[in-house]
């Protein structure tokens, strides 16, 4: 198996006024491809701060992050951003679908920012993937138009459909019912399961836990718990 | 092409849109309206002065060539002119300028004795007759068309003082209004007085030759070849070029301030959207391109509603004042540069700002 994320000693400090506030203490962590990976923990125990660093908007205080061959750490922010564009698909919490586009244009933007200057994006495969996550019938409906399952379902096609290595999503179900909740877990399963997509997603859901293939715990800043492997 | 974010983001906040879109048009229109109605009015004096066959103007120094209202020559110069050798005819003439009689630009009357005035300058009168009385006058077809009156009708000149007209005249040549001299000295009390004498010369090849005879005859006095003095209004009129340029770069300002107001307000509304952007990986590049799209299709809706309106507002104002508005390429040209060059420059800062965002803090931005 090949790692596609690998961390090593990441340590982020934050300067609030004339305090330091370490909100990583020193994390390693390897993700293997295919791997669906959860990180639990209490609130202000680092989990996002841990996801912000492995998608490039932050840079860690020391250690170092290699994504699919390449050392995240070591580059510019230039850099970073191009690692992003071509590696990394990001799902929140509250879906962040531009309000004005519709579904299909939402994926497009994805496209069109992932292809750079490379040419135009693949309707074809826009298509198989809103029709993996049902949503083939909600294509030209804008996100108001659509229920929280659905625009979460559409964020996460938009993650998927440039194929990125990997997949960070930020407690995706946190606004969900119960309900839409296990639609949007089933379809991550499915994109873990179907193809072999590398996911890591923060969650304080223990039944939303259960469906990735290993959890670990954080708490302080720190791995506690690294390995726990879910029986499937 | 603009991609559909754009062309999303601007329907979204329509009126926001459509205010952006009216600065710009208002920069392009000030532009417009303003070189449209120097270069009309200078090309209309010109077209005006050029009918005139005269080939020299005596005046006293210190008179104002075409723009003069100053009536200070004493018309016994004209006897003395007719005797020169070489001169044809000498007519005096008296100008006042006074504002328009609809309190918009200037208005021009001129004092003369008709029958030589129009003998010497080829005019004719197409309708009535020539004015004799105090409070007679004649008028252009140009007039009678922009005032829509004729023979019969009244005008008020020197404030409220009414005038009837008794003939309309043809080509335009001078002023549009034209009373006797005796009426014109009457009104101003200036009798025995002219702003300048008109000087037809036999031969018109020999004009120069005539101007040092007339020079070394009547000496101290001011000789203007009639053919230099159609010049460029904004030549005659000092600081025009200058008052013009600073009306470009006003509106350059207006349209920038603008757009940069509403980009401004654009960024601050959508930093979420950024910080999305920037985690789906949009460069800084992109990002700016993004906004600076954006201003330009607001700037390119504004400068074609800047020119329709512009040509719209001109016309109506031709009709209503008789104003002309000659619009050219070249500050038409200037006029676009100033709509999307000043919307790009005004986007830029806050394009600039939205790119160095920190995705974080915009994610989380409320």
């Amino acid at each position: 198996m090949r790692t596609i994320l690998k961390a090593e000693n990441l340590q982020k400090t934050y300067r609030v006024g004339s305090v330091d506030v370490h909100a990583l203490r020193g994390v390693s962590l390897d993700v293997e491809e295919g791997d669906f990976l959860a990180i639990m923990g209490p609130s202000g125990c680092g989990k996002s701060t841990l996801l912000h660093l492995f998608g490039g908007l932050l840079t860690p205080t020391a250690g170092r992050i290699v994504i699919d061959d390449e050392d995240l750490t070591a580059a510019t922010d230039a850099q970073r951003t191009d690692i992003r564009r071509r590696k990394i698909g990001f799902v929140f919490q509250r879906f962040n679908l531009f309000p004005t586009l519709s579904a299909d244009g939402n994926l497009r933007l994805a496209e069109r920012i992932h292809a750079g200057s490379n040419g135009a994006g693949n309707a074809e495969r826009r298509r198989e993937v809103l029709t993996l996550l049902q949503l083939e019938d909600k294509m030209h409906h804008k996100p108001l138009e659509m229920s929280g399952g659905e625009q979460q379902r559409v964020a996460l096609a938009r993650a998927v459909v440039t194929s990125p290595a990997i997949i960070l999503a930020d407690e995706p179900t946190g606004n969900l019912d119960t309900e839409n909740s296990a639609i949007v877990l089933n379809m991550f399963q499915e994109m873990n399961y179907r193809f072999n997509q590398t996911i890591i997603m923060i969650t304080h859901n223990p039944e939303a836990a259960a469906m990735c293939r290993r959890i670990i715990q954080m708490r302080d800043g720190q791995i506690v718990a690294p390995n726990v492997v879910v029986q499937i | 092409m603009f991609d559909s974010l754009v062309a999303a983001n601007i329907l979204q906040r329509p009126v926001r849109a459509l205010v952006s879109v009216a600065g710009v048009a208002l920069g392009v229109c000030l532009v417009m309206l303003f070189t449209g109605l120097a270069r009309g009015m200078s090309n209309d004096l010109e077209r005006r002065s050029s009918n005139m066959r005269a080939e020299i103007l005596f005046t006293r120094p210190g008179s104002k060539e075409l723009m003069t209202s100053t009536v200070n020559l004493s018309t016994r110069y004209v006897e003395e002119l007719e005797r020169i050798a070489g001169v044809e005819a000498a007519v005096p003439v008296i100008r006042y300028i006074s504002q328009g009689s609809r309190g918009f630009g200037i208005e021009q009357v001129e004092g003369v004795e008709w029958a030589p005035y129009a003998a010497m300058n080829g005019m004719r009168l197409i309708e009535g007759r020539a004015p004799e009385g105090n409070n007679e006058v004649v008028i252009d077809e140009t007039k009678a068309r922009n005032n829509r009156v004729g023979v019969g009708g009244e005008i008020q000149i020197f404030g409220n003082r009414a005038y009837r007209v008794v003939g309309v005249y043809s080509p335009e040549s001078g002023a549009r209004i034209k009373m006797s001299l005796a009426a014109m000295q009457d009104a101003l009390e200036t009798p025995n007085k002219c702003s300048y004498v008109l000087v037809k010369c036999r031969d018109a090849n020999e004009q120069r030759v005539i101007a040092e005879r007339i020079d070394a005859a009547l000496p101290g006095n001011k000789i203007q070849f009639t053919n230099e003095l159609v010049l460029n209004i904004e030549k005659s009129i000092p600081y025009l070029g200058v008052f013009l340029r600073t009306l470009v770069g006003l509106a350059a300002v207006v349209s920038a301030l603008v757009v940069m107001l509403a980009m401004y307000t654009t960024i601050t509304e959508r930093t979420r959207e950024i910080g999305v952007l920037k985690a789906l990986g949009a460069s800084r590049g992109y990002i700016i391109s993004v906004i600076e799209k954006e201003a330009l299709l607001i700037s390119f809706l504004g400068l074609v509603i800047g020119f329709a309106v512009s040509f719209i507002a001109g016309h109506l104002i031709h009709r209503t004042y008789g104003l002309v508005f000659e619009y050219g390429w070249s500050w038409a040209l200037t006029a676009a540069a100033i709509g999307l060059g000043g919307g790009a420059l005004g986007a830029l800062y806050p394009a600039m700002r939205a790119a160095g965002l920190d995705p974080v803090s915009a994610l989380s931005y409320e």
